[in-house]
């Protein structure tokens, strides 16, 4: 008899979400001077909170996380980027006490965290990528109980004011059953932050939320850091990314490829912009590609015609694509332009696409021994 | 222990709201007790049997001769003794021995009837009266003086229920602990409970004890459903019937785990559970006494934690029998406890497949 709701997030498959909403099609100028957006630029954060050296963990063959180092820093919105199966959620895990790693170091608010991971349990919070909650306990009871857990006592203030935060207060008396899975995903959210810890982790917060409801956890997550709490989150969702964290750490098969805040990491690539089209008919050489003025990085995929130009200079690159799809005969659609962002980064740092849904050499993870009859 | 109590009032309440559950653990075992008890019934009798005994007269044989003659009576004739017997073991209503006539030259008899057959000892008493006096011609012609025996007459509806509360215990212990645990795990409850300071042996330790107040609470409630509806009574110590009730649920319980332990799902978990539970219900004496089963099943009742259960509830309900005609069946009920959680914790899994 199951007594527990549980709302998977769908991480399967995700249209890249900066793509379609930031279109523009006005020419940006040709000296780069990325205006920091509000958000990407780092509040006055504290000391080091938590300090990972040389992480690694295997599984038989495969290494999900290789050699991680990275530190977070008091008050900061800490974001792990990168494509499923990039090894951010093990990182997380062996943060929070759920996996030990083979290797390398871990230092929470001071405590070792691979050695007294209940001392480092009592300051964190934690929100699992699936919201596995209690059937037939309503959210205020859920707070009470969870509070329990850490031995603490939870008034009725406190309960109110954690749904308020999370704007679950006209749901303080649903069962969870009665709740969207949006709702749920909330209300761990709430859970997460019970015990009022130094440290928030939040795995793929807005995952399976739609547009709006994604827009108000940003907000949300934004007043729990105002508040004092540090929050380190996990996201494949580059606009989440730039958007909501201070600093950000792109993680692909298992290693750290950058970290930097979302403007640096922009900053570095020398682009103003990225020109994409769809190729219709024809196909166009890469070389020549390559060499359109003021192309920095070119990406093309014959199959499905997808073109990605980056370019110093949006105006120059569109002209002179146009000139050299006219010669080839190329029918090109669905031409946009893109300021940068860290879709372009990860393409310039890997060479490949940004491909979230994908997940590289996850059938090379061996089956988790299995006890028993099955 | 505020964690703890946390966790245990958490389970409490999820219980109780949880309508399907509530149907097979309580309805389900109520529904057995009306339908049975209605079927079978309280042990009405609808003829009086008359023992009768005592020295021969012209009265006695008068009095045999008038109750045969009537459809209402059933006599049988015999010794004192085993008449008196014969009605302890409730196989009489009544037994009417005649004395050596008194001083007065007046027939003397002893009717001797079942107290703890309530109302029925009491319509045999009057019945009996009634055709003395009209045999005798009238009351002062005879002396008629009362005995009650106490025996306890066990009709089926008192054997019936402790077997239901043992099949009642069984079913929440195996089928709800282990198909719980098993979605626990399955829906990552286990991995949230383990990022938190609260340890997971509480945890468990917390469904467990509710469970066992659940299963007081059950136990209670059909007691009182017999009682109101077909009139059980309830002998022995109430501490003796609750150390039973207690014992066989942590076995059941117990057992459930250890299934939650190798079971992947809740399917295969719930199939594992009906595969122990269905027999057992079957074989250990819920319905129909052991002794009445045929020889070759005899062994394999012996090691069935349900007969156990269903003895240690039975023998102090029934016959207001203590713990030491019942120790036995409770060590092997603790015995059961102890070797299911060794399996349940040998081979628990904690985490699903591989994340």
């Amino acid at each position: 008899m199951p007594d527990v709701t549980v709302s998977r997030r769908d991480t399967s498959h995700h249209s890249f979400e900066g793509k379609h909403s930031m279109a523009e099609t006005s020419t940006a100028p040709a000296a780069v001077t990325t205006v920091p957006r509000a958000g990407t630029v780092a509040p006055a954060s504290g000391p080091p909170i938590i300090e990972l050296h040389d992480l690694v963990k295997r599984y038989g063959n495969f290494t999900a996380v290789d050699g991680v180092s990275l530190t977070v820093y008091e008050r900061e919105i800490f974001g792990i980027l990168g494509p499923n199966g990039a090894g951010k959620t093990t990182t997380l895990e062996m943060i929070e006490g759920l996996r030990q790693p083979d290797a390398g170091t871990i230092r929470v608010a001071g405590i070792d965290a691979v050695h007294d991971s209940e001392a480092v349990r009592r300051i964190i919070g934690v929100q699992l990528q699936t919201t596995a909650l209690f059937d037939y306990l309503t959210s205020a009871e859920l707070i009470a109980l969870f509070g329990g857990l850490y031995d603490k006592e939870t008034s009725a203030q406190r309960v109110s004011d954690l749904l308020a935060l999370v704007g679950l207060s006209e749901k303080r008396d649903a069962k969870v059953n009665e709740m969207s899975g949006g709702q749920q995903q909330r209300l761990s959210i709430a859970l997460a932050l019970v015990n009022q810890p130094q440290i928030v982790f939040l795995d793929e917060p807005t995952t399976g939320l739609d547009p709006q409801a994604r827009r108000n956890l940003w907000e949300t997550i934004r007043g729990v850091r105002a508040a004092g709490t540090t929050v380190v989150l996990t996201t494949h969702y580059m606009e989440e990314a730039e958007y909501l964290c201070d600093r950000v750490a792109i993680m692909d098969h298992g290693q750290i490829i950058a970290m930097d805040t979302p403007a640096g990491l922009i900053r570095s690539l020398g682009m103003a912009a990225s020109v994409q089209a769809e190729v219709m008919q024809g196909t166009l050489p890469p070389a020549a590609l390559a060499s359109l003025a003021a192309v920095t990085k070119a990406d093309f995929q014959p199959e499905s015609g997808a073109l990605r130009l980056q370019t110093s200079n949006v105006q120059a690159t569109l002209v002179a694509l146009l000139d050299l799809a006219a010669r080839h005969q190329v029918v090109l659609s669905d031409l946009r332009t893109t300021q940068a962002n860290l879709e372009d980064v990860f393409l310039s740092l890997t060479g490949r696409k940004y491909e979230p849904g994908q997940e590289p050499e996850a059938s090379a993870k061996p089956a988790r021994r299995r006890r028993g009859m099955f | 222990m505020r964690p703890i109590l946390s966790m245990i009032t958490a389970n409490l309440k999820m219980t109780v709201r949880n309508r399907q559950a509530l149907f097979w653990n309580l309805a389900f075992p109520a529904l057995f007790i009306i339908l049975f008890g209605a079927l079978l019934g309280s042990g009405g009798n609808v003829s009086i049997t008359v023992g009768v005994a005592g020295q021969p007269s012209e009265l006695q044989t008068k009095v045999i001769e008038a109750m045969k003659g009537s459809k209402v009576f059933k006599v049988k004739t015999g010794a004192e003794a085993a008449e008196l017997k014969a009605l302890s073991d409730g196989n009489r209503d009544a037994v009417l021995v005649f004395g050596p006539p008194a001083a007065n030259g007046k027939p003397t008899t002893t009717l001797y009837y079942d107290e703890s057959e309530g109302p029925n000892g009491e319509v045999a008493v009057s019945s009996v009266r009634q055709v003395l006096q009209a045999v005798a011609g009238g009351e002062p012609a005879v002396t008629i003086t009362q005995k009650p025996i106490n025996s306890t007459n066990i009709s089926f509806i008192d054997f019936f229920v402790p077997g239901i509360i043992g099949m009642s215990l069984m079913n929440s212990g195996i089928i709800g602990l282990s198909t719980s645990f098993v979605t626990y795990r399955e829906r990552g409850i286990l991995r949230r409970i383990k990022v938190t300071p609260f340890p997971l042996w509480q945890f468990i330790l917390a469904r467990v004890l509710a469970s066992v107040l659940i299963s007081i609470a059950q136990a209670l409630i059909l007691i009182a459903l017999g009682k109101a509806l077909f009139g059980i009574t309830v002998h022995g110590n109430p501490l003796v019937i609750l150390l039973g009730i207690v014992l066989g649920a942590l076995a059941f319980l117990a057992i459930g785990f250890a299934i939650s332990g190798f079971s992947k799902n809740a399917e295969t978990a719930a199939s594992y559970a009906n595969l122990i539970t269905f027999p057992m219900l079957f074989l250990s004496g819920v319905f129909f006494k052991i002794s009445d089963a045929p020889g070759w099943l005899q062994p394999i009742t012996k090691v069935l934690p349900l007969t156990y259960s269903v003895n240690a509830l039975r023998d102090p309900m029934t016959r207001g029998l203590g713990l030491g005609a019942i120790w036995v069946d409770l060590v092997f009920l603790a015995g059961t406890f102890v070797v299911a959680m060794v399996i349940a914790v040998r081979f628990f899994r904690w985490e699903g497949r591989a994340v």
